[in-house]
């Protein structure tokens, strides 16, 4: 299978700073996968993920999304086929009301208004934004701010999904409202690249994670895989879902654990598999 | 997502100019503008020019004032051409040569160079300024010498609004190229014009919510974590400004053969390339200043 984001020795260093933000990052990305990218804060995941629809090039290196070197092309090209939300929906969002948001991406690939409309309405329904269609988007609160984000980019439908921290500083209900919608695109085919700090979110919802540190992709590997290595965790100052970590130090003691466990629901068929034996 | 980002600010550095006290920079720059309005003398424009060139230089922000020249130049370059057909003299004014329609006047040249480099002298003494002080130094010696604090607060508010619609304007376009935006040309640009000044609106209204709520409009005497000192030699900076615009000025009211307007002929050949330069200067930045911004 082609790989639909293909990136080779990617370097960036922003004009402005000294900082190299990017170093040296090959990796790729298959169609369909689901694949969070975490770090901490300034490890440059903002800064990869934002190559992948152009918004920024590479200093030295490349990046092919669905087969083409992106350097010589402009965002609105990428942009009919990779979605970006924003982290911040203030850079996101220039519409007068919710509704003109939601419409701006169809309207520019060229959509029927027939069709444009019932994108809007599929995605009011799916993010619950009856009650705002007809506001200004800076009247909204900031969480709801973020889910209108990803509604203007659910209505183009893109083949690429990028989430840039879409659970940071969320309630419960957005939250869930997240988790509905990377497992829709999921269901629907999409590849989803998903920024995060919420490593219950990503535990249960990535295929692949890519961590990076300091500008620099130290691991691509499965959660299972990435949380069960404590030198990474601990060098990036990341920590596992709570029920991860407690299967871990289970596995520890009792090596009757098989599997470490990503959900509730694993842990409980392990326990359940130990109190058997 | 580079805009073309004019640089009025401060270049940071450690020249002579750097360490000079902002207030006597400010009563030169001050003087230099006043002696520019008094009058028309090519000799003493580009003298005034020269002179704060040679002191760019020394400040070592010839980078920076270049930019800002580049952009000033092809402007300014329009004044000739308007001036040379309608000049800003009282008539009858003496026609050079005529082109179709255009007349090419006398005075038109005349005022039109005169202009160009009376706006040459005063903003390169401007920029050497601003490029070699700390804004906030700046402010806080205006406020020295008795300017209100608020409208102080104006004046900086107003200079930093400019760098903040720069960005607002990029980080709506990028918006809005993530989601396809269609075309490029003005049709393109302008809608997002809108969503700029709303955006810049809001971030005003933000402001000044923090503001009060870190007690803006309080009364009292207000201090600055920066201090200006004012030694004697600034001093004697400021003193010997105001002389030498006074002094100027007193001589190019009282000498009238300063005025070169009727001495200074112009030759139709010389006449006629400076005004086809003019336009030609002025239309290739034009295409140029487009083509940047469109391809933003
Ligand atoms: N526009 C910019 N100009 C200069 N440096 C920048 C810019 N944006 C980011 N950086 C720097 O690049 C590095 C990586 O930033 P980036 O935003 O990619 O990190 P991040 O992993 O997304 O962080 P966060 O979790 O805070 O969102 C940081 O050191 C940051 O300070
Ligand atoms: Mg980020």
């Amino acid at each position: 299978m082609e790989p639909i984001i293909k990136v080779e020795d990617l370097t960036h260093i922003y004009p402005t700073g000294q900082v190299v933000a990017v170093k040296d990052i090959s990796l790729e990305i298959n169609p369909g996968e689901i694949v969070g990218v975490i770090g901490q804060n300034g490890s440059g995941k903002t800064t990869l993920v934002k190559h992948f629809i152009g918004l920024l090039k590479p200093t030295s290196g490349k990046v092919i999304v669905n087969g083409k070197d992106t350097a010589p092309l402009r965002v609105q090209q990428i942009a009919a086929n990779v979605g970006y939300v924003y982290q911040n929906p203030n850079h996101q969002l220039f519409a007068r009301t919710v509704r003109e948001e939601l419409a701006f991406g169809p309207r520019n690939l060229d959509l029927p208004e027939d069709e444009v409309n019932a994108r809007v309405e599929q995605a009011v329904e799916f993010f619950h934004l009856e009650e705002l269609l007809e506001l200004h988007p800076y009247r909204i609160s900031f969480p709801l701010r973020k889910l209108v984000g990803m509604a203007s980019i659910y209505t183009m439908r893109p083949a690429v999904f990028i989430l840039d921290e879409p659970t940071t500083g969320q309630d419960n209900i957005t939250t869930q409202t997240v988790y509905r919608l990377i497992k829709k695109l999921r269901d629907e085919g999409s590849t989803v690249l998903c920024v995060a700090h919420d490593m219950i979110l990503l535990a249960e919802v990535v295929d692949r994670m890519l961590v990076l540190r300091d500008g620099d992709l130290i691991m691509d590997a499965t959660p299972r895989e990435v949380f069960s290595n404590y030198e990474i965790m601990s060098s990036t100052h990341l920590t596992p879902p709570q029920i991860t970590t407690l299967s871990l130090r289970l596995r520890e003691k009792y090596d009757a654990f098989d599997n470490v466990a990503l959900s509730i629901d694993e842990m409980v068929s392990e326990v359940q598999k130990f109190s058997n034996k | 997502m580079q805009g073309v980002v004019i640089p009025i600010s401060m270049v940071p550095g450690d020249s002579i100019i750097h360490r000079i006290n902002p207030l006597p920079k400010l009563a030169w720059a001050f003087g230099v503008l006043v002696i520019s309005f008094a009058t028309r003398n090519p000799l003493i424009l580009s003298t005034l020019f020269v002179v704060g060139v040679i002191l760019i230089l020394v400040a070592q922000v010839g980078n920076a004032y270049l930019k800002v020249a580049m952009i000033l130049f092809p402007i300014s370059l329009t004044l000739i051409v308007l001036q040379s057909i309608a000049p800003a003299f009282p008539k009858p004014w003496t026609p050079i040569v005529s082109v179709g329609p255009f007349t090419i006047f006398q005075e038109g040249i005349y005022s039109g160079i005169s202009m160009l480099l009376r706006i040459f002298a005063m903003t390169t003494w401007a920029m050497l300024m601003i490029m070699t002080s700390h804004p906030s130094d700046i402010f806080t010696s205006l406020q020295k010498i008795g300017m209100p604090y608020v409208l102080n607060f104006i004046l900086t508010m107003t200079l930093q609004l400019l760098p903040i619609l720069q960005n607002e304007f990029a980080v709506v376009l990028n918006a809005q190229k993530s989601r396809a935006m269609k075309g490029s040309g003005f049709g393109a640009i302008l809608p997002s014009m809108v969503p700029v000044f709303v955006g810049a609106i809001e971030r005003v209204q933000q402001l000044s919510i923090s503001l009060e709520s870190r007690a803006f409009g309080s009364s009292g005497h207000k201090t600055s974590y920066r201090r200006v000192r004012m030694t004697f030699w600034d001093i004697l900076l400021i003193v010997l400004g105001i002389v030498f615009t006074a002094g100027m000025t007193y001589w190019i009211i009282v000498d009238k053969s300063l005025d070169w307007s009727e001495t200074m002929v112009f030759h139709p050949a010389f006449a006629i390339g400076l005004v086809v330069f003019a336009t030609l200067g002025f239309l290739a930045f034009v295409v140029i200043a487009l083509r940047n911004v469109l391809q933003a």
